[in-house]
């Protein structure tokens, strides 16, 4: 690090990027905000009010879809984990086919969300071939429905699929940071297979979990574009349900108070998780 | 064999045994990761490959005649190569304006001792963290009220904003990676600032700029969220297309056209980044959040 105090020219120079995010995000976080209160508001006159927040949270609607959003974020953050959890344990150690392995397994990461909702609809569709295949085996009598289903499970998969490296990058870096010692100490005072694994790998990772599910809940629970072309007719996520309100029906004050609501607990869920971390990490 | 298993010491064995089992974990490991990514990409080509004229439906395993067949209906009646040309005129653009942008910033985060440095380093991730639907559909009012939204110029915005978090991690990463000593060096033999940025900064943050530019690339690439709320109808790109297919009128061959045409240079991509550049730059831009 160069030393020489000079950083009225330092700050400066963030100008460019930092406040190019600023602008572009602080503007449109800004507006979210004022027109849920009917400032700045196209649509009707511009004077404050709490009229559309009363609407949004008598509409059934509305509840609805905040609750299967919340309930897409936290199936979609612990459904990743337990999918990227065992293969990142297992990619720890470096070995015969592994290095081929782990970038086989980053492919998804490059695959925009779009591409991979299509390559999922094909396999999970009634007559896709993952039905074709339990039916084939005898597991189930009629094709799961699994596509635009009421609880989700397509949304679910897709978000899996898609994420699942970004997840593993998350707790392979995390895992890594595990010396080797520690393990042959537990081994050695008589730790079997599971205690290794839930009293050394789990603890240690802890930070590297939070944070892979802080982040899948984050993107699952705003999700606008794998959830209108996987998700349920009814309730929309909370995502869809702004936009339709915003474009179809021109209600942007209403779409705004949604816009809120999901800032809202994106903050709310990183602020607990900054709680738990330090919690975890016993407040270092 | 059987004789050799007999008089090696137990110790032996339990290690060849423990070796046996690790090489089969590996292989089920391959096998089970070869189908999750290699089912759904072979399905996606499969259906791109189905003949028009004899549809693939239910009883059938496979489609009974292949052929380019949906290829062609694609480019010759939708707008995928107007979208092709959005798509790949508006990723350069994107990807120069975050470099210029993001330079003179990543260089203070990544050599500066300056106050406030880990909130300027959150702050850099709002796009990311944000959702993107909240910042596309509040984005465009400020974009409509400036006259940016069904805009080039606009999209270009857009696109950047998504691409520099990406472009200033991985050159952070880059500018603190210098070691002191060479600028130290450098300052010695009297080089001014210009000699320094031309002849130090510049050649050793190349690799992590080739990295912050595949990610930008990718990025705009697939943006869908603020091209489809501040540039449709007047501009399409290559993911709206595909979200017009998956929508109201889901044609799943013509999908898995555009779907292919969409991944395939991310994956070469992909290889170009893991291939050509020695360190992690993945876990550098995306695991240290």
């Amino acid at each position: 690090m160069e030393k020489k105090p000079n950083s009225s020219i330092d700050y400066l120079l963030l100008v460019p990027g930092v406040g190019f995010i600023v602008l572009f995000i602080g503007s449109s976080i800004f507006i979210t905000i004022t027109q849920s209160f009917g400032i700045l508001s196209v649509t009707g006159k511009s004077q404050f009010t709490a009229a559309n927040w009363i609407a949004i949270f008598h509409d059934k609607e509305s509840l609805d879809s905040i609750l299967f959003s919340l309930k897409m974020g936290l199936m979609s953050s612990i459904g990743t984990l337990l999918f990227a959890f065992p293969v990142a344990l297992f990619l720890r150690k470096g070995g015969a086919g592994k290095r081929f392995l782990a970038s086989l397994i980053k492919i998804p990461l490059f695959i925009p969300a779009l591409v991979a909702a299509f390559l999922i609809i094909n396999l999970i569709s009634y007559h896709g071939i993952v039905n074709e295949g339990l039916l084939a085996l005898g597991i189930i009598k009629k094709p799961l429905r699994m596509l635009n289903d009421k609880f989700g499970w397509g949304v679910v998969a897709i978000q899996i699929w898609k994420n699942m490296p970004f997840v593993l990058l998350i707790l392979s870096s995390s895992l890594a940071s595990i010396r080797d010692d520690t393990i042959d100490a537990a081994r050695n005072l008589g730790a079997g297979t599971f205690s290794v694994l839930f009293k050394i790998f789990v603890p240690l990772a802890m930070p590297g979990i939070l944070v892979s599910m802080i982040l899948m809940f984050i993107k699952a629970f705003g999700d606008f574009a794998i959830m209108s072309v996987a998700g349920p007719t009814y309730p929309p996520s909370i995502a869809l349900k702004m936009r339709n309100t915003a474009t179809l029906f021109q209600e942007w004050d209403k779409a705004a108070v949604l816009g809120v609501i999901i800032i809202l607990t994106t903050i709310l869920i990183t602020w607990i998780y900054s709680r738990l971390a330090e919690f975890v990490t016993g407040g270092k | 064999m059987s004789a050799i298993r007999q008089i090696s010491p137990w110790y032996l064995r339990q290690a060849r045994r423990r070796r046996n089992f690790t090489t089969m974990l590996t292989a089920f490991f391959i096998i089970v990761q070869v189908l999750w990514i290699g089912v759904p990409i072979f399905m996606a080509v499969l259906w791109s490959l189905v003949d028009p004229n004899h549809p693939w439906s239910y009883p059938n395993i496979l489609p009974s005649v292949l052929s380019w067949g949906q290829w062609s209906y694609v480019f010759k009646y939708t707008n995928i190569i107007r979208a092709l040309k959005t798509s790949y005129t508006l990723a350069p653009c994107a990807v120069l304006l975050s470099f210029v942008l993001s330079l003179p910033t990543a260089y203070v985060l990544g050599r500066k001792q300056i106050p406030g440095k880990k909130f300027f380093q959150t702050v850099v991730l709002l796009p990311i963290i944000m959702p993107g639907m909240v910042v596309a559909l509040f984005l465009s009012r400020v974009f409509t009220a400036f006259g940016l939204a069904q805009n080039f110029f606009g999209l270009v915005l857009a696109h950047t904003l998504m691409g520099l978090p990406y472009m200033i991690r991985v050159l952070t990463t880059s500018f603190e990676a210098i070691p002191q000593d060479i600028i130290d060096a450098a300052e010695n033999l009297g080089a001014n600032t210009f000699v320094k940025i031309k002849d130090i900064f510049l050649p050793m943050v190349r690799p992590g700029l080739l990295a912050g530019m595949v990610f930008a690339f990718t990025t705009s690439i697939e943006e869908f969220n603020l091209t489809f709320v501040i540039g449709t109808p007047t501009f399409e790109t290559i993911p709206t297309i595909l979200y017009s297919f998956l929508g109201y009128n889901f044609i799943r061959t013509n999908a898995s056209v555009v779907a292919l045409i969409m991944m395939i240079p991310n994956i070469i991509m992909l290889f170009v980044v893991e291939h050509f550049l020695k360190s992690d730059y993945l876990s550098a831009s995306l695991g240290k959040l």
